[in-house]
Protein backbone atom coordinates (compact mmCIF):
# COMPACT_ATOMS: atom_id res chain seq x y z
CA UNK A 1 0.00 0.00 0.00
CA UNK A 2 1.41 3.18 -1.32
CA UNK A 3 1.91 5.80 2.02
CA UNK A 4 0.43 9.38 0.87
CA UNK A 5 2.69 12.04 1.07
CA UNK A 6 0.45 15.36 1.59
CA UNK A 7 1.71 18.28 0.08
CA UNK A 8 3.72 20.71 2.47
CA UNK A 9 5.07 24.26 1.51
CA UNK A 10 7.93 23.63 4.14
CA UNK A 11 9.26 27.17 3.49
CA UNK A 12 6.48 29.19 4.91
CA UNK A 13 6.11 26.59 8.09
CA UNK A 14 8.12 28.89 10.64
CA UNK A 15 10.48 27.50 13.03
CA UNK A 16 9.83 26.88 16.26
CA UNK A 17 12.07 29.26 17.90
CA UNK A 18 10.42 32.10 15.58
CA UNK A 19 7.27 31.03 16.96
CA UNK A 20 8.13 31.04 20.48
CA UNK A 21 9.69 34.77 19.78
CA UNK A 22 6.36 35.98 18.05
CA UNK A 23 4.27 34.92 20.58
CA UNK A 24 6.40 36.17 23.48
CA UNK A 25 6.48 39.64 21.52
CA UNK A 26 3.09 39.53 20.55
CA UNK A 27 1.66 38.65 24.06
CA UNK A 28 3.93 41.71 25.68
CA UNK A 29 4.10 44.79 23.87
CA UNK A 30 4.28 46.73 27.57
CA UNK A 31 8.02 45.61 26.96
CA UNK A 32 8.66 47.16 23.42
CA UNK A 33 6.69 50.47 25.19
CA UNK A 34 9.10 50.75 28.39
CA UNK A 35 12.31 49.68 26.16
CA UNK A 36 11.37 52.70 24.08
CA UNK A 37 10.56 55.28 27.03
CA UNK A 38 13.63 54.07 28.89
CA UNK A 39 15.61 54.10 25.80
CA UNK A 40 14.53 58.07 25.09
CA UNK A 41 15.14 58.85 28.94
CA UNK A 42 18.63 57.51 28.53
CA UNK A 43 19.82 59.53 25.59
CA UNK A 44 17.40 62.59 26.95
CA UNK A 45 19.65 62.32 30.48
CA UNK A 46 22.68 61.59 28.74
CA UNK A 47 21.97 64.97 26.57
CA UNK A 48 21.26 67.30 29.49
CA UNK A 49 24.73 66.10 30.98
CA UNK A 50 26.64 66.27 28.05
CA UNK A 51 25.49 69.78 27.18
CA UNK A 52 25.88 71.21 30.75
CA UNK A 53 29.21 69.86 30.70
CA UNK A 54 30.09 71.22 27.09
CA UNK A 55 28.52 74.66 28.46
CA UNK A 56 31.28 74.70 30.89
CA UNK A 57 34.05 73.87 28.79
CA UNK A 58 33.09 76.59 26.45
CA UNK A 59 33.39 79.05 28.75
CA UNK A 60 37.29 80.05 29.40
CA UNK A 61 38.03 81.11 32.74
CA UNK A 62 38.42 84.71 32.06
CA UNK A 63 37.57 85.12 35.76
CA UNK A 64 41.14 84.97 37.06
CA UNK A 65 42.14 85.02 40.54
CA UNK A 66 45.55 86.05 41.31
CA UNK A 67 47.21 83.98 43.91
CA UNK A 68 47.45 86.54 47.46
CA UNK A 69 51.08 87.46 47.28
CA UNK A 70 53.01 85.64 49.92
CA UNK A 71 53.73 87.76 52.86
CA UNK A 72 56.73 87.71 54.96
CA UNK A 73 54.98 87.75 58.32
CA UNK A 74 57.43 89.58 60.54
CA UNK A 75 56.21 88.66 64.57
CA UNK A 76 55.90 91.55 66.15
CA UNK A 77 56.95 91.36 69.57
CA UNK A 78 56.75 93.40 72.26
CA UNK A 79 59.47 93.63 74.95
CA UNK A 80 57.83 95.55 77.66
CA UNK A 81 54.53 94.23 77.17
CA UNK A 82 51.97 95.94 78.70
CA UNK A 83 48.70 94.85 81.13
CA UNK A 84 46.54 94.68 78.39
CA UNK A 85 49.01 92.90 76.34
CA UNK A 86 46.48 90.12 77.10
CA UNK A 87 43.14 91.32 77.18
CA UNK A 88 40.84 89.48 75.61
CA UNK A 89 38.76 92.65 74.23
CA UNK A 90 42.39 93.43 72.51
CA UNK A 91 43.29 90.30 71.19
CA UNK A 92 40.02 90.15 69.44
CA UNK A 93 40.08 93.36 67.65
CA UNK A 94 43.74 92.58 66.94
CA UNK A 95 42.89 89.35 65.00
CA UNK A 96 39.76 91.08 63.37
CA UNK A 97 41.61 94.17 62.49
CA UNK A 98 44.14 91.47 60.40
CA UNK A 99 41.53 89.57 58.78
CA UNK A 100 39.95 93.21 57.39
CA UNK A 101 43.54 93.90 56.78
CA UNK A 102 43.84 90.76 54.86
CA UNK A 103 40.29 91.52 52.86
CA UNK A 104 41.21 94.74 51.53
CA UNK A 105 44.66 93.82 50.63
CA UNK A 106 42.84 91.33 48.69
CA UNK A 107 39.65 93.09 47.13
CA UNK A 108 39.39 93.23 43.25
CA UNK A 109 39.19 96.67 42.30
CA UNK A 110 39.45 96.15 38.91
CA UNK A 111 36.93 93.90 37.99
CA UNK A 112 38.28 93.15 34.55
CA UNK A 113 36.11 90.51 33.81
CA UNK A 114 32.94 92.89 33.72
CA UNK A 115 34.60 95.11 31.62
CA UNK A 116 31.17 95.80 28.39
CA UNK A 117 31.77 93.50 25.73
CA UNK A 118 33.51 93.91 22.76
CA UNK A 119 30.63 94.54 19.84
CA UNK A 120 30.25 95.12 17.05
CA UNK A 121 27.75 97.93 15.89
CA UNK A 122 26.32 99.66 13.16
CA UNK A 123 26.77 97.19 10.63
CA UNK A 124 27.21 98.05 6.93
CA UNK A 125 26.77 96.30 3.17
CA UNK A 126 29.81 98.04 1.75
CA UNK A 127 32.88 97.70 0.37
CA UNK B 1 3.49 48.57 32.81
CA UNK B 2 1.36 50.67 35.52
CA UNK B 3 4.18 49.73 37.29
CA UNK B 4 7.22 50.57 35.43
CA UNK B 5 6.30 53.72 34.39
CA UNK B 6 5.21 56.10 37.11
CA UNK B 7 8.61 54.24 37.79
CA UNK B 8 10.75 55.62 35.35
CA UNK B 9 8.94 59.30 35.32
CA UNK B 10 10.13 59.40 38.92
CA UNK B 11 13.23 58.74 38.02
CA UNK B 12 13.37 61.17 35.48
CA UNK B 13 12.74 64.37 37.32
CA UNK B 14 14.76 62.98 40.44
CA UNK B 15 17.80 62.92 37.90
CA UNK B 16 16.74 65.94 36.32
CA UNK B 17 16.36 68.27 39.18
CA UNK B 18 19.54 69.58 40.39
CA UNK B 19 20.54 70.04 36.55
CA UNK B 20 16.59 72.70 36.06
CA UNK B 21 17.10 73.79 39.65
CA UNK B 22 20.39 75.05 39.79
CA UNK B 23 20.39 78.46 42.07
CA UNK B 24 20.46 81.58 39.88
CA UNK B 25 23.47 83.46 41.67
CA UNK B 26 26.11 85.89 39.53
CA UNK B 27 28.10 83.05 38.63
CA UNK B 28 25.58 81.22 37.06
CA UNK B 29 24.43 84.86 35.69
CA UNK B 30 28.44 85.64 34.49
CA UNK B 31 28.80 81.67 32.87
CA UNK B 32 25.37 82.71 31.11
CA UNK B 33 27.05 85.84 29.56
CA UNK B 34 30.20 83.88 28.60
CA UNK B 35 28.49 81.20 26.77
CA UNK B 36 26.69 83.81 25.10
CA UNK B 37 29.36 85.46 24.31
CA UNK B 38 31.47 82.74 22.46
CA UNK B 39 27.80 82.54 20.74
CA UNK B 40 27.99 85.94 19.33
CA UNK B 41 31.65 85.30 18.30
CA UNK B 42 31.05 82.57 16.61
CA UNK B 43 28.07 84.10 14.74
CA UNK B 44 29.88 86.73 14.14
CA UNK B 45 32.86 85.35 11.68
CA UNK B 46 29.91 83.56 10.12
CA UNK B 47 28.28 86.70 9.48
CA UNK B 48 32.01 88.68 8.21
CA UNK B 49 32.40 85.63 5.96
CA UNK B 50 28.94 85.82 4.11
CA UNK B 51 29.01 89.34 4.09
CA UNK B 52 32.27 89.09 2.06
CA UNK B 53 30.52 86.24 -0.37
CA UNK B 54 27.99 88.39 -0.38
CA UNK B 55 29.82 91.46 -1.49
CA UNK B 56 32.11 89.71 -4.03
CA UNK B 57 29.52 87.49 -5.59
CA UNK B 58 25.86 89.13 -5.49
CA UNK B 59 24.25 86.36 -5.85
CA UNK B 60 20.88 85.63 -4.68
CA UNK B 61 22.25 82.57 -2.39
CA UNK B 62 24.74 84.45 -1.11
CA UNK B 63 22.21 87.69 -0.50
CA UNK B 64 19.80 85.13 1.48
CA UNK B 65 22.90 83.49 3.23
CA UNK B 66 24.02 86.89 4.38
CA UNK B 67 20.54 87.65 5.55
CA UNK B 68 20.18 84.61 7.99
CA UNK B 69 23.88 85.06 9.34
CA UNK B 70 23.16 88.93 10.04
CA UNK B 71 19.95 87.83 11.68
CA UNK B 72 21.60 85.46 13.86
CA UNK B 73 24.90 87.55 14.27
CA UNK B 74 22.27 90.32 15.91
CA UNK B 75 20.06 88.18 17.66
CA UNK B 76 23.26 86.79 19.64
CA UNK B 77 24.42 90.59 20.38
CA UNK B 78 20.98 91.12 21.94
CA UNK B 79 21.41 87.95 23.95
CA UNK B 80 25.22 88.99 25.05
CA UNK B 81 23.88 92.68 26.39
CA UNK B 82 20.93 91.31 28.24
CA UNK B 83 22.83 88.50 29.91
CA UNK B 84 25.45 91.12 30.70
CA UNK B 85 23.13 93.58 32.09
CA UNK B 86 21.82 90.50 33.98
CA UNK B 87 25.37 89.69 35.57
CA UNK B 88 25.97 93.13 36.13
CA UNK B 89 22.73 93.23 38.43
CA UNK B 90 23.33 90.12 40.25
CA UNK B 91 26.72 91.36 41.15
CA UNK B 92 25.18 94.16 42.31
CA UNK B 93 22.83 92.01 44.38
CA UNK B 94 25.99 90.54 45.84
CA UNK B 95 28.06 93.08 46.56
CA UNK B 96 28.01 94.81 50.36
CA UNK B 97 27.97 98.33 50.92
CA UNK B 98 25.73 99.77 48.15
CA UNK B 99 22.44 101.24 49.49
CA UNK B 100 18.91 100.40 48.96
CA UNK B 101 18.41 103.18 47.15
CA UNK B 102 21.50 102.81 45.21
CA UNK B 103 20.48 98.96 44.28
CA UNK B 104 16.28 99.97 43.42
CA UNK B 105 17.59 102.68 41.10
CA UNK B 106 20.01 100.94 39.41
CA UNK B 107 17.60 97.56 39.29
CA UNK B 108 14.79 99.33 37.38
CA UNK B 109 17.27 101.50 34.84
CA UNK B 110 19.15 97.88 34.09
CA UNK B 111 15.77 95.69 33.83
CA UNK B 112 14.51 98.40 31.74
CA UNK B 113 17.88 97.84 29.12
CA UNK B 114 17.31 94.23 29.25
CA UNK B 115 13.34 94.65 28.05
CA UNK B 116 14.73 97.24 25.35
CA UNK B 117 17.11 94.26 24.27
CA UNK B 118 14.52 91.91 24.20
CA UNK B 119 11.79 93.37 22.41
CA UNK B 120 14.48 94.48 19.83
CA UNK B 121 15.56 90.81 19.13
CA UNK B 122 12.26 89.72 19.33
CA UNK B 123 12.01 92.30 16.27
CA UNK B 124 14.46 90.93 14.11
CA UNK B 125 12.55 87.88 13.03
CA UNK B 126 10.16 90.03 11.21
CA UNK B 127 13.27 91.62 9.02
CA UNK B 128 13.01 90.47 5.64
CA UNK B 129 15.67 92.21 3.83
CA UNK B 130 19.36 93.73 4.65
CA UNK B 131 18.22 96.85 4.63
CA UNK B 132 16.26 96.04 7.26
CA UNK B 133 18.52 94.70 9.46
CA UNK B 134 20.98 97.31 8.51
CA UNK B 135 18.47 100.15 10.04
CA UNK B 136 17.78 97.41 13.14
CA UNK B 137 21.56 97.16 13.80
CA UNK B 138 21.61 101.14 13.83
CA UNK B 139 18.51 101.42 16.06
CA UNK B 140 21.13 98.84 18.35
CA UNK B 141 23.82 101.09 18.20
CA UNK B 142 21.99 104.18 19.17
CA UNK B 143 20.38 102.37 22.32
CA UNK B 144 23.81 100.67 22.76
CA UNK B 145 25.28 104.70 23.53
CA UNK B 146 22.83 104.75 26.99
CA UNK B 147 23.46 101.31 28.01
CA UNK B 148 27.23 101.96 28.02
CA UNK B 149 26.92 104.84 30.22
CA UNK B 150 24.84 102.86 32.69
CA UNK B 151 26.86 99.87 32.76
CA UNK B 152 30.10 102.16 33.35
CA UNK B 153 28.09 104.19 36.19
CA UNK B 154 26.95 100.53 37.64
CA UNK B 155 30.20 99.29 37.57
CA UNK B 156 31.43 102.47 39.78
CA UNK B 157 28.52 101.41 42.20
CA UNK B 158 30.00 98.23 42.50
CA UNK B 159 33.51 99.32 43.32
CA UNK B 160 32.44 102.09 45.30
CA UNK B 161 30.24 99.82 47.21
CA UNK B 162 32.90 97.44 48.31
CA UNK B 163 35.06 100.89 49.53
CA UNK B 164 31.75 101.80 51.42
CA UNK B 165 32.20 98.38 52.62
CA UNK B 166 35.52 98.35 53.79
CA UNK B 167 35.17 101.78 55.54
CA UNK B 168 32.08 101.05 57.21
CA UNK B 169 34.38 97.94 58.68
CA UNK B 170 37.18 99.96 59.84
CA UNK B 171 34.98 103.05 61.44
CA UNK B 172 33.51 100.24 63.14
CA UNK B 173 36.63 99.35 64.29
CA UNK B 174 37.33 102.65 65.30
CA UNK B 175 34.93 103.04 67.58
CA UNK B 176 35.48 99.91 69.46
CA UNK B 177 39.01 101.18 69.53
CA UNK B 178 38.21 104.37 71.11
CA UNK B 179 35.79 102.64 73.47
CA UNK B 180 38.64 101.09 74.91
CA UNK B 181 41.03 103.83 74.85
CA UNK B 182 38.26 105.68 77.05
CA UNK B 183 38.19 102.67 79.38
CA UNK B 184 41.87 102.92 79.66
CA UNK B 185 42.62 106.38 80.23
CA UNK B 186 39.57 106.06 82.82
CA UNK B 187 42.25 103.94 84.49
CA UNK B 188 44.39 105.86 84.20
CA UNK B 189 47.10 102.94 84.41
CA UNK B 190 48.42 103.55 80.55
CA UNK B 191 49.24 106.73 78.86
CA UNK B 192 46.69 106.96 75.68
CA UNK B 193 47.55 109.92 73.99
CA UNK B 194 49.86 108.35 71.14
CA UNK B 195 47.30 105.44 70.13
CA UNK B 196 44.57 108.81 70.58
CA UNK B 197 46.91 110.16 67.45
CA UNK B 198 46.91 107.54 65.53
CA UNK B 199 43.30 106.66 65.63
CA UNK B 200 43.11 110.55 64.68
CA UNK B 201 45.46 109.96 61.61
CA UNK B 202 43.19 106.60 60.98
CA UNK B 203 40.24 108.96 60.60
CA UNK B 204 42.07 111.36 58.60
CA UNK B 205 42.92 108.47 56.25
CA UNK B 206 39.00 107.54 56.10
CA UNK B 207 38.06 110.92 54.89
CA UNK B 208 40.36 110.94 52.09
CA UNK B 209 38.77 108.02 51.25
CA UNK B 210 35.62 108.97 51.07
CA UNK B 211 36.63 112.23 49.09
CA UNK B 212 38.74 110.15 46.62
CA UNK B 213 35.56 108.01 45.93
CA UNK B 214 33.53 111.27 45.50
CA UNK B 215 35.87 112.66 42.76
CA UNK B 216 35.34 109.19 41.14
CA UNK B 217 31.56 109.40 41.38
CA UNK B 218 31.65 112.73 39.86
CA UNK B 219 33.49 111.42 37.06
CA UNK B 220 31.05 109.00 36.66
CA UNK B 221 27.78 111.07 36.72
CA UNK B 222 29.59 113.08 34.13
CA UNK B 223 29.51 110.59 31.63
CA UNK B 224 27.16 111.26 28.76
CA UNK B 225 26.33 109.08 25.35
CA UNK B 226 27.37 110.76 22.99
CA UNK B 227 31.09 111.26 24.83
CA UNK B 228 33.47 108.90 22.80
CA UNK B 229 35.69 108.34 25.55
CA UNK B 230 33.53 107.26 27.98
CA UNK B 231 35.99 104.07 28.97
CA UNK B 232 38.95 106.74 29.25
CA UNK B 233 36.53 108.69 31.95
CA UNK B 234 35.84 105.40 33.62
CA UNK B 235 39.38 104.20 34.05
CA UNK B 236 40.16 108.13 35.69
CA UNK B 237 36.88 106.96 38.04
CA UNK B 238 38.79 103.83 38.96
CA UNK B 239 42.24 105.05 38.99
CA UNK B 240 40.90 107.71 42.03
CA UNK B 241 38.56 104.03 43.52
CA UNK B 242 42.25 102.71 43.58
CA UNK B 243 43.36 105.80 45.02
CA UNK B 244 40.90 105.86 48.13
CA UNK B 245 41.95 101.79 48.34
CA UNK B 246 45.12 102.98 49.52
CA UNK B 247 44.04 105.36 51.73
CA UNK B 248 42.23 102.37 53.49
CA UNK B 249 44.70 100.39 53.36
CA UNK B 250 47.00 103.03 55.62
CA UNK B 251 43.71 103.58 57.63
CA UNK B 252 43.63 100.06 58.67
CA UNK B 253 47.41 99.59 59.34
CA UNK B 254 47.26 102.68 61.59
CA UNK B 255 44.98 100.75 63.72
CA UNK B 256 47.59 97.62 63.71
CA UNK B 257 49.29 100.82 65.49
CA UNK B 258 46.15 101.47 67.89
CA UNK B 259 46.71 98.05 69.39
CA UNK B 260 51.20 97.88 69.07
CA UNK B 261 50.41 100.60 71.68
CA UNK B 262 47.80 99.53 73.85
CA UNK B 263 49.41 96.12 74.22
CA UNK B 264 53.07 98.09 75.09
CA UNK B 265 53.99 99.37 78.14
CA UNK B 266 54.71 103.37 78.66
Amino acid sequence: MPTEIADQNFENIPFEEEKIANKKVAGKPIFIFAGIFGGLLVILLSMAIFFSLQQGKIMPNTKSTPTPTPTLEIKEEITAPSPYATDSAVLKMEEEIKNLDQQITSADLKEAGLNPPVLEMNIKFEK
Amino acid sequence: MRKILPALLLSFFVFSTPILGQEFNFQKAYEDYLFNYNQYRQSYSDFVAAKEAYLTYQTLTSKNTALEKTQKMLKNEDEVIRTYLTALRMKIAETAGITNDEQSILYLKLDNEVSWYGKHKDSLSSAATLEDLVSSSKKMSDQYKNTEVLTYQTLGTILSGKENDFRNQINTKIQDLKGKIGEIRQKGDKDTSLSERWLLEAENRLTRSQEKQFAAQQILAKIKSTNTDKNQSYNKAQFSLEESHQYLKEANSYLREVIREIKSAD
